[in-house]
């Protein structure tokens, strides 16, 4: 056969999928393999001979093929290498291309040898909830023992290490009617949609639209299913309202017809990627109506050791033939309950597979498809089932099957023939794929015509149609999903401009299903005989027993405690089998066990995709102040401030961090220096009840301000603990300008507008946010006036005219400003404000006026340095939403005259003025060049070894270079009246440090330095 | 002393114009002068103060837009308004909406610096924005004129509607994020990652 | 399977779409900002003098929690920056009514309240002639403040 053991020849009935004009290369495991064009890595490795295609992921047992799409659960691969390497793919859904690497997973070091096959020697260790019970004990074996291990066995593929060199993005989209899954029920449903004009969105999983129309019986409208698929999407491409996504698997349903689906852009052709196409692309998606026509998938038979390698779904079987040109093996046996395993025979049968044997379960099979096959000359044995495999060594590959006389119960089998075969196509029956039903709270039923869960309600604008909904002959799926399509679009109020015709369907009807939850085995139960009902999770029978013997009732226990249809599975094959089992188990109908909960996404997708273009520079936001070009080019660091980058400080060659603070601190002190402080918040505040506004957000009084002059402000919340502090002026009787922490900015601005909203409805103000309107720098340093009185301005900068705490307008080198003179570092020093267009030009300009006298630019720690030497709090420092103004010492900014101010009654609560409570005071350690860490906690005493009782913490912590020593802030309980005692601070290692309280105001408590 | 030195929100990037390589086309708008002007919708007084300084009567109707001359007035919310100029008229605007209002309650500032405004234009603009954003830019009723203030990757922003054939649209940011912003967008409008939304195909 | 039939369904009587009644704006809820319950009275607003310990507690930290019709206050975050009332179920998560910040909810929705929101209609309702509502708005619908300090 051409080379290839299992490569079928060209026929009309073989390879419709592939092109054998095209010669495709890639490597599986290391090995170099061909293949064609359209071929997946699971045909294409099963036509090279290769049945193995993965290890379990408990058990490490050899794995083969199962499925023909997404519900596959053995044939998992890592595609890629490096930063590309996606692990976890599902082997029958990678489309080939040239250059391709797979890698199979589970199995170490290779898949033919694998170690951890020892996890099934010793599999009477490891039953259901084996991690619960083998590794309690002893404790002391967690940390070092268990935990390492399991972490080591758990998971499935590698994840890359590198950084993935592709883009991602997401896209938003708003449609009426979106239907999700292009077979024939979808198609119809969007072709009866999108004839309203309505605009209509067809998502499908797989690269052609059809679902299993290519491999069912039946005609539509005279014509093969397949060509009725394809008239009907060269309509949808023409229309201009109906979009097709194919290769696009919708994940999750959520609130109000949220859906998302992910689309697999580059995949199958990575060519596309160096084009700067996006490899995957999140579709993030408002429905009006959502058709719901995701299919059924066919599920396995628990018989003995049916995780063999050669042993798949009739399906599966079938689609590999038709599509692919691959044979699952050289002979087969098929294993059913239901007509579809005749429909794989035949076609078998048809392109010259053998079929040894059709095993059914039903009594007399009785079906016109068994007929036709006994017509045909196979082998029919109704009434029976598979007792028992043979493999090769290591259970690589199935030589034979067992088969008796099938009869319910868990017996052991004695008389059964030995049939020899190298595959089995298996079909249980089907589920409906019930998953997007089910996200958002959709209710199922039993129906024991099909022996599985179907749609019942949902309290969305969701509607089920064809095998999604149980109805698996071909007239229902059409005609239903037909009519789904025109009443969801009639309800949005679409109609058609010319009535559509209803697809007319040809179709033979299906005999009935037998239900076989458990094929009894020859062996003894449960020893050597593993009836696998979750291949992903490596679930058995045995294991789902156990769990009930053991006490787990409730069906969702009994997921946890054996991992039943958790994980990227999500149970799609294995949930209804083993509510089957339970149900044997414990007498119970299945319907009174229920079904446990589907949970999004229904198939795993990329990480990239959920990041969308947030990666790399774009991971965030920055946001940069007009001065960032500038900081960046003298070497600058960077400190986060919420999205804001602001200089740290400002390196010159050969020095360190520290060095650079410690050099732009004592600037500030002996010279002058620059800090672009444009990030504050800037609130203009107008109105006749401005005064009365600020008066009811501050603690302090605001109505009594001078034009012209500026103060310095307290917020609380209305809990009484502080919130925001910094800077108002007054421009005039009724306007205000507010400066805000860079934090405060966007919360502030808000905080005052919801007050005036919602509170004080009939104050009249205006309040609006121009923090990005102004660059803002603080000039400090006891040459700061020498600096600016070089450049020219129409403002007086005397100290007699221009006063501490107070405020100008005009210009300066030519640049209009607003100047505040207003000091954060204690020094004499000037806020300027200019329009931040010319920010960099002023910047530069004073920068280049302060050459001669020594200014340096200084950053963020330098700033904070600085205001710690004074004392002066940090919101969000020494504050941490449970402090008080009282806490920190600030009661002279807490007004005594205003009847009521935010927080101002909780403030007056008992527990908030108690003795006890956490106070800000000054620390210096005993030894002077010892720096506390930030957040360190003060003990009472200390002991050998925990628990101490902690009386407080440090809130900041430097080396003050202006002093030579290190200073800290810290919270202490009672501290104020704790002047001179020591404090211990214990810190990790065994370390104890010693400081004493002081007074916070480490420099100048006079403050003479800023008033100059 | 030389004179004052004006950098644009973008004037860093080396082109403030895209190099035709992306399935829009995107520049910084420059030279527009921007005011914030707040105010009454209801008083009649605060309207024809605003009208006489302007020569232009305040949109009223949500997310519309009113143009005159090189005037153009963004609504933004019900007291609250855009005003955009030429850059050069901005200062003596607000001046004399100052004086027009005189004691009316309200407040009109200078916001010219405040925003970055990018210009998209072309076929494949809307797509981008939906890229970015959860609003259907392809409603009837998102055409020329209409305003709306959005989350666009991430970050408040305003989309202004300028034109329909071309489709023209300004979006304004706030200026610290203009960066961030022009490289969001250059980074999604490449061409390879079109999706041509409901776009007829031939075959 | 046909889902339960919404008659008067628009894109705006559903959760997480949501639709401001001052300007109109319809949008996702991420364009949008919820504040808490509705309808808190500020003790400090109308007797800043005498409040019982009880009192500022209650204002502060007590509030409901229907299963069912809730009454809630949201902001129009992207949109024209207003706040407005919103009754919404808890459990279908549908929202029933919008209403303004400063009002009661319409008449029809405040009906259909249940438990402590029940006693809480009768009561702001109490000896007020239907009509004149205007007048009772200030009294009746006062905000709640966020639990946690804001923090630079």
């Amino acid at each position: 056969m051409t080379g290839k053991p299992y490569r079928l020849p060209e026929t009309a009935a073989t390879g419709s999928r592939i092109d054998r004009s095209k010669q495709i290369s890639f490597s599986f495991d290391g090995a170099r393999m061909t293949g064609f064009a359209g071929d997946t890595v699971a045909s294409a490795v099963l036509a090279s001979g290769r049945k193995v295609m993965g290890r379990s992921f408990k058990y490490h047992r050899p794995r083969g093929l199962i499925g023909l799409g997404s519900e596959e659960m053995n044939a998992l691969v890592g595609v890629g290498e490096g930063g590309r390497k996606e692990p976890n793919l599902r082997a029958t859904q990678v489309e080939l291309y040239d250059g391709l690497t797979a890698t199979s997973q589970n199995r170490w070091p290779n898949l033919d040898f694998d170690i951890g096959i020892i996890n099934n020697k010793f599999s009477r260790f490891l039953p259901g909830g084996f991690y619960y019970k083998t590794f309690m004990w002893p404790r002391s074996f967690w940390e070092k023992v268990y935990e390492p291990f399991i972490r080591n066995a758990a998971g499935l593929g590698e994840a890359a290490s590198e950084h993935d060199p592709d883009t991602y993005e997401q896209m938003h989209v708003h449609v009426d009617v979106l239907v999700v899954g292009g077979g024939v029920s979808g198609i119809a449903a969007a072709h009866a949609a999108a004839a309203t004009g309505k605009r209509v969105m067809l998502a499908d999983e797989n690269p052609v639209l059809g679902g299993v129309a290519d491999i069912s019986a039946g005609e539509i409208d005279g014509i093969s299913q397949t060509d009725w698929v394809a008239a009907r999407q060269a309509e949808f491409e023409k229309s201009g309202n109906c979009h097709v996504l194919t290769r696009t698997t919708v994940v999750g349903h959520y609130h109000h017809n949220y859906v998302l689906a992910a689309e697999r852009v580059c995949d199958h052709e990575p060519d596309l990627l160096a084009q700067g196409a996006p490899r995957h692309r999140l579709w993030k998606i408002r429905a009006g109506r959502m058709i719901v026509a995701s299919g059924a998938l066919e599920r396995p038979i628990a018989f003995a050791n049916n995780d063999r390698p050669g042993i798949m779904m009739a399906s599966a079987a079938r689609g590999m033939v038709e599509r692919y040109g691959t044979s699952p093996g050289m002979n087969g046996v098929i294993f059913t309950n239901n007509d579809d395993g005749y429909l794989t025979a035949l076609k078998l049968h048809e392109t010259g597979v053998a079929v040894s044997r059709i095993i059914d379960v039903r009594k007399d099979a009785p079906s016109a498809l068994a007929d036709a096959a006994r017509e045909a000359g196979l082998n029919v044995q109704a009434g029976a089932a598979i007792a028992g495999v043979e493999t090769t060594s290591g259970g690589k590959q199935i030589t034979a099957v067992k088969i008796a006389p099938y009869a319910i119960g868990r017996g052991r089998v004695v008389n059964e023939e030995r049939v020899e075969c190298d595959f089995v196509a298996v079909s249980g029956g089907y589920n409906p794929v019930v998953h997007l039903w089910c996200h958002n709270g959709g209710k199922l039923r039993f129906d024991d015509d099909i022996q599985s869960f179907r749609p019942d309600r949902h309290g969305d604008p969701i509607t089920v149609v064809g095998s999604a909904n149980g109805n698996f002959d071909l007239k229902t799926c059409v005609e239903e999903g037909f009519a789904g399509g025109e009443t969801a679009a009639r309800e949005l109020g679409g109609k058609a401009a010319k009535p559509v015709k209803k697809p007319m369907v040809k179709a033979h009807n299906a005999g009935p299903i037998e239900p076989i939850w458990f094929a009894p085995a020859t062996g003894k139960y449960n020893e050597g005989n593993k009836h696998f009902i979750d291949f992903q999770n490596d679930v058995t029978a045995a294991d789902l027993e156990l769990a009930q013997r053991e006490g787990y009732e409730s069906v969702e226990h009994t997921k946890r405690y054996t991992t039943l249809g958790m994980a990227t599975d999500q149970g799609k094959t294995s949930n209804i089998n083993g509510l089957g089992v339970i149900s044997d188990a414990t007498g119970k109908r299945i319907p009174e066990i229920g079904t446990t909960t589907f949970r999004p996404p229904y198939t795993p997708y990329s990480f990239g995709a959920i990041a969308g273009t947030k990666k790399g520079e774009l991971f965030l936001p920055v946001r940069r102040t007009a001065i960032y070009d500038w900081h960046k080019i003298q070497g600058a660091t960077w400190e986060p401030v919420g999205q804001w980058r602001r200089a740290y400080c400002y390196p010159q060659a050969g020095e360190t961090k520290q060095d650079a603070i410690n050099r732009e601190i004592l600037a500030v002190r002996n010279k002058v220096g620059l800090l672009d402080a444009s990030t504050l918040g800037k609130i203009e505040i107008k109105g006749p009840d401005a005064a009365r506004l600020l008066d009811l957000v501050y603690t302090n009084m605001f109505s009594t301000l001078k034009v012209g002059k500026a103060r310095y402000g307290l917020m609380m919340s209305e809990m009484g603990f502080l919130m925001d502090d910094g800077v108002t002026v007054r421009l005039g009787d009724d306007h205000y300008l507010m400066h805000t922490t860079s934090g405060g900015a966007d919360n502030i601005v808000a905080w005052l507008e919801e007050w005036l909203q919602t509170e004080w409805t009939s104050l009249k103000v205006f309040v609006t946010s121009v923090t990005e309107q102004w660059s803002q720098f603080a000039i400090a340093g006891p040459e700061a006036r020498t600096v600016l009185d070089k450049l020219d301005s129409d403002i007086d900068l005397s100290p007699e005219v221009f006063e501490f705490m107070s405020y100008r307008e005009g210009t300066l080198a030519g640049y209009p400003v607003r100047v505040f003179r207003i000091s954060f570092s204690g020094e004499l020093s000037y806020e300027i404000a200019t329009p931040s267009g010319y920010g960099r030009g002023l910047w530069d300009a004073l920068m280049q006026a302060g050459k001669s006298e020594g200014i340096a630019a200084y950053g963020t720690e330098a700033l904070h340095v600085l205001r710690a030497e004074k004392g002066f709090i940090v919101i969000g420092d020494e504050t941490d939403g449970t402090v008080t103004p009282h806490d920190v010492g600030m009661s002279w900014a807490v007004s005594k005259k205003k009847a009521d101010f935010i927080g101002k009654r909780s403030l007056d609560q008992a527990f908030l003025a108690s003795k006890g409570r956490k106070q800000l005071v000054g620390l210096l350690t005993t030894d002077p060049q010892e720096v506390l860490p930030d957040g360190a906690y003060a003990v009472e005493s200390i002991k050998s070894a925990p628990p101490m009782k902690m009386i407080g913490h440090v809130t900041s912590s430097y080396f003050s270079p202006t002093l030579q020593r290190s200073i800290a802030m810290a919270l202490i309980e009672g501290g104020q009246d704790k002047m001179g005692e020591t404090v211990s601070f214990p810190l990790e290692g065994g370390k104890t440090v010693e400081a004493v309280i002081s007074s916070p105001v480490f420099l100048d408590a006079e403050g003479k330095r800023q008033n100059v | 002393m030389s004179e004052a030195v004006y950098t644009s929100p973008l004037a860093h990037l080396e082109n403030t114009r895209d190099a035709g390589n992306l399935s829009v086309s995107m520049s910084e708008v420059s030279d527009r002068g921007m005011i914030d002007l707040r105010g009454e919708a209801g008083s009649v007084k605060f309207r024809q103060a605003a009208k006489a300084a302007l020569g232009i009567d305040l949109p009223l109707k949500p997310r519309s837009s009113a143009v005159k001359g090189d005037m153009t007035v963004l609504w933004l919310s019900i007291d609250q308004w855009l005003v955009c100029c030429p850059q050069n008229k901005a200062g003596g605007l607000v001046s004399t909406l100052r004086k027009n209002l005189g004691e009316i309650h309200s407040l009109a500032v200078d916001v010219t610096d405040a925003r970055a405004i990018i210009r998209l234009e072309g076929d494949n603009v809307r797509e981008v924005l939906m890229k970015g954003s959860s609003i259907d830019f392809t409603l009837p009723e998102y055409k020329a004129g209409l305003v709306r203030r959005l989350m666009f990757a991430e970050i408040a922003a305003l989309a202004h509607i300028v034109t329909d054939k071309p489709c023209t649209i300004d979006i304004y940011v706030f200026r610290s994020y203009a960066d961030y912003t022009w490289k969001w967008i250059e980074a999604t409008a490449k061409p390879a990652a079109t999706i041509g939304l409901f776009g007829k195909r031939s075959g | 399977m046909k889902a339960s039939p919404r008659l008067s369904r628009t894109r705006n009587d559903e959760m997480l779409i949501i639709q401001c009644p001052v300007c109109g704006a319809e949008g996702d809820e991420t364009d949008f900002h919820c504040g808490g319950q509705a309808h808190i009275a500020r003790p400090a607003t109308s007797n800043p003098d005498n409040i019982a310990d009880g009192e500022q507690r209650d204002y502060l930290f007590m509030r409901f929690n229907p299963k069912g019709l809730h009454f809630e206050r949201w902001r129009c975050d992207r949109g024209c920056g207003k706040w407005f009332h919103a009754a919404r179920d808890t459990v279908s998560l549908d929202f029933k009514a919008y209403y303004g910040i400063t009002e009661l909810p319409p008449a029809d929705v405040m009906k259909q309240a249940t438990g402590q929101w029940a006693d809480f209609f009768k009561q702001a309702t109490a000896g007020r002639p239907a009509a004149k509502k205007t007048a009772a708005k200030k009294t009746s619908t006062r905000k709640p403040v966020s639990t946690t300090a804001k923090k630079s």
